[in-house]
């Protein structure tokens, strides 16, 4: 009974963020806009339903494109959660996103297979190398107490620069107008699910597969027992006898690993060259998303599902109504501040806490009353 | 190759780019300083330097001078800080979510700002005209002297202001009641909140100092140093000051050196991409590498420090 209240009330507290944000979002959508009330509507319902001559159907289409926008912000919404669970703010996941992009497009277009394990291959190279590349935050923090956070940020323009040197100078294709590498071998590229345009690739499937695989990494196994342990209370986790240390650089590789399938399935899925200019954004999105999915696994498809649906209303919004798209920014600012706030709506459960003790006393009396007759 | 870079970095032009190149990165350095010293780690210095980069060039082209655009973006500054205290003081939110709320807006929102207010896409190119840019001044006597002068003279004002903040927060830090309420509440609030210092306050207080000067960093890029707002154009700038800060070792002075590091390697950046046979993206790579090697060199010799002061004294544990 008490866990519900609280879960009601968890549950009624992500919703009102969740609508701030979005009242943050109507706002400046009526300060910015000449037709408010048509751009809200693109917004909000734009993305899944498509007007025809008055009437409303169901876009099947536009259903697809918000899941294949999900593929790469399911892994770096995972690689945060890991990573943020264990209490370290490692924020390298943009850059790795962007490496392991551009190593799985190097090997789909230079290593040569057969088989149907092509792509898999180009995606385990991609992962090992995000491991590699979080491995030196972590090991920094853990050997010598340097802020990941910094490093890590740091990391980010470090990766991008490197991709972009490799890109221009050993891997181009100077036949194109664009700066871009050859197109990846027919068997590197993921398949498509659905028939259409929509992008939707097999690799949907394998992000929910590693939804699962987090989901019982962090909540059925001692390694995630131990980094939730560690995000808590470190100093309780090392005087029990927790590997700390390990533990740590532990669940920064994992994020780095995710970050970097991320990043190789994308391209591998969506383009057929490594085109990439700057960071692609999906770290940053992975964040909003493990803070949606309060670092759960399990939400993280969920909450990939609403900033991809958020994302294309603001797009639509920006292609037929005369609202930037850059307004997905605000509201998932608004998001971000309001959804963490441990505080927001703290009156309302402090009164849930305060009924839930007052029925228990009374409970306790009552039985006590009951065991005197 | 080497000679011709020698050629452009001994000359009094480099050093003079040097020192505006590192200002901006100074400002926002300061502000990283004040926060830390208070127990908060700013990391919203980057949104906060685009957003009152934005607001600065708004200001002055609506005002027509370049001071209340200055003004405007010191306050824009000092609002965000306060709005992120609010969130992470009063309602919880960790601060490093609230700073990094902060930088979406500043990468995103601003653009969506700039559209709401004026209808342009992506930069102030039209606003801009030389009577709202911050002016330059020529220092009487230290111009004239040969080699000092080119390289001391004739920066804005806001760098000179840059490098005086340098000594200005040193003094709030170390001689004044203010800053030792500051460095108690990051060294101990429970401390400091038993001898009645408002621990809250103290944190409002340096959060919004750290907003202030971080729009101060903001109103030099966008009024001086690009003449004009662009998306990207911080290119963060706000995350090499946090580095700066740790290590500087969060005092005023070091954090100044380690700006200055900085932006000797970003001066030396420019210098060498134009040079033929270097790619130009190594060459970015430097601030940032110099960043990460600089953590660790401060790491590795705090570590040390720590490890000798326990050797002598084994009695203390922790």
């Amino acid at each position: 009974m008490k866990d519900r209240r609280m879960f009601v009330f968890e549950l009624v507290r992500g919703a009102a963020a969740i609508a701030v944000a979005l009242a943050v979002g109507t706002i400046f959508i009526f300060l910015s806009s000449d037709e408010p009330l048509n751009a809200l509507r693109y917004l909000l319902i734009g993305p899944l339903v498509s007007m025809k001559g008055g009437l409303a159907s169901f876009n099947t289409q536009g259903f697809y494109t918000i899941l294949a926008a999900m593929i790469p912000t399911i892994f770096t919404g995972l690689a945060v959660c890991v990573m943020f669970s264990s209490n370290q703010f490692n924020l390298a996941g943009e850059g790795i996103v962007m490496a392991g992009g551009f190593v799985a497009a190097l090997a789909g277009i230079y290593i040569h297979m057969n088989t149907g394990w092509h792509a898999v291959i180009c995606v385990l190279i991609a992962a090992a190398l995000g491991g590699a590349i979080m491995l030196i935050p972590a090991l920094l923090k853990v050997k010598l107490g340097a802020s990941e956070m910094v490093t890590s940020l740091m990391l980010n323009y470090v990766c991008m620069y490197v991709v972009l040197h490799f890109l221009n100078y050993n891997f181009a294709d100077r036949s194109k107008g664009s700066t871009q590498t050859y197109a990846f071998a027919d068997t590197a590229k993921i398949g498509a699910l659905v028939p259409g345009g929509s992008k939707l690739t097999w690799g949907f499937v394998a992000a929910l597969v590693f939804v699962v695989i987090i989901g019982l990494l962090m909540y059925r196994t001692r390694w995630g027992y131990a980094i939730r342990m560690i995000g808590i209370n470190q100093a309780f986790s090392k005087y029990s006898g927790m590997k700390v240390g390990g533990t740590i650089v532990l669940a920064q590789v994992i994020g780095g690993v995710l970050s970097g399938i991320g990043g190789g399935v994308e391209v591998l899925g969506r383009y057929s060259t490594f085109l990439w200019k700057e960071l692609p954004g999906y770290g940053w999105t992975g964040i909003t998303i493990a803070i949606l999915a309060k670092n759960n696994p399990l939400l993280v498809p969920l909450a990939a599902f609403f900033i991809a649906y958020l994302n294309k209303g603001c797009q639509l919004m920006a292609t037929y109504c005369d609202v930037p798209s850059e307004m997905i920014d605000i509201i998932q600012a608004a998001i971000f501040l309001f959804f963490a706030a441990e505080q927001f709506l703290s009156g309302y459960r402090q009164k849930i806490v305060v009924k839930n003790t007052r029925a228990d006393l009374a409970k306790a009396a009552a039985s006590v009353e009951g065991g005197a007759e | 190759m080497w000679g011709q870079l020698f050629d452009t970095i001994f000359k009094a032009e480099f050093l003079f780019s040097v020192i505006r190149i590192t200002a901006p990165i100074l400002f926002a350095a300061m502000g990283a300083v004040i926060a830390d010293k208070a127990g908060v780690v700013n990391i919203g210095l980057e949104g906060i330097m685009m957003i009152s980069a934005l607001f600065g060039v708004l200001f002055s082209y609506w005002a027509q001078s370049w001071l209340v655009g200055v003004i405007g973006a010191l306050f824009v500054g000092a609002l965000l800080g306060l709005m992120m205290g609010f969130f992470a003081l009063k309602l919880k939110t960790d601060i490093i979510l609230a700073g990094i709320a902060v930088n979406m807006m500043g990468a995103g929102g601003t653009i969506f700002l700039l559209y709401m207010f004026t209808g342009m896409r992506g930069n102030t190119g039209a606003l801009v005209s030389s009577n709202i840019l911050i002016p330059t001044v020529s220092i009487p006597l230290l111009q004239n002297i040969p080699i000092l002068g080119e390289i001391l003279s004739g920066h804005s004002v806001l760098t000179y202001v840059a490098f005086l903040l340098v000594w200005l927060i040193w003094l709030l830090l170390y001689r004044t009641p203010l800053g030792l309420n500051i460095r108690a509440v990051g060294e101990n609030p429970n401390a400091a909140s038993s001898v009645g210092v408002s621990v809250l306050r103290i944190k409002y207080i340096a959060i919004s100092l750290s907003g202030a000067l971080a729009g101060l960093g903001g109103a030099f890029m966008s009024m001086y140093y690009s003449q004009g707002w662009n998306s990207g154009m911080v290119a963060g700038r706000g995350f090499i000051a946090l580095a700066a800060q740790a290590m500087g070792r969060g005092e005023p002075v070091g954090a100044m050196f380690s700006s200055l590091l900085f932006g000797l390697a970003q001066a030396l950046r420019t210098k060498v991409s134009g040079l033929q046979g270097v790619s130009s993206y190594l060459v970015s790579l430097i601030p940032y590498v110099v960043t990460i090697l600089g953590l660790v060199v401060y790491a590795a010799s705090t570590l040390k420090r720590v490890k000798k002061i326990k050797a002598a004294h084994p009695e203390v544990k922790r």
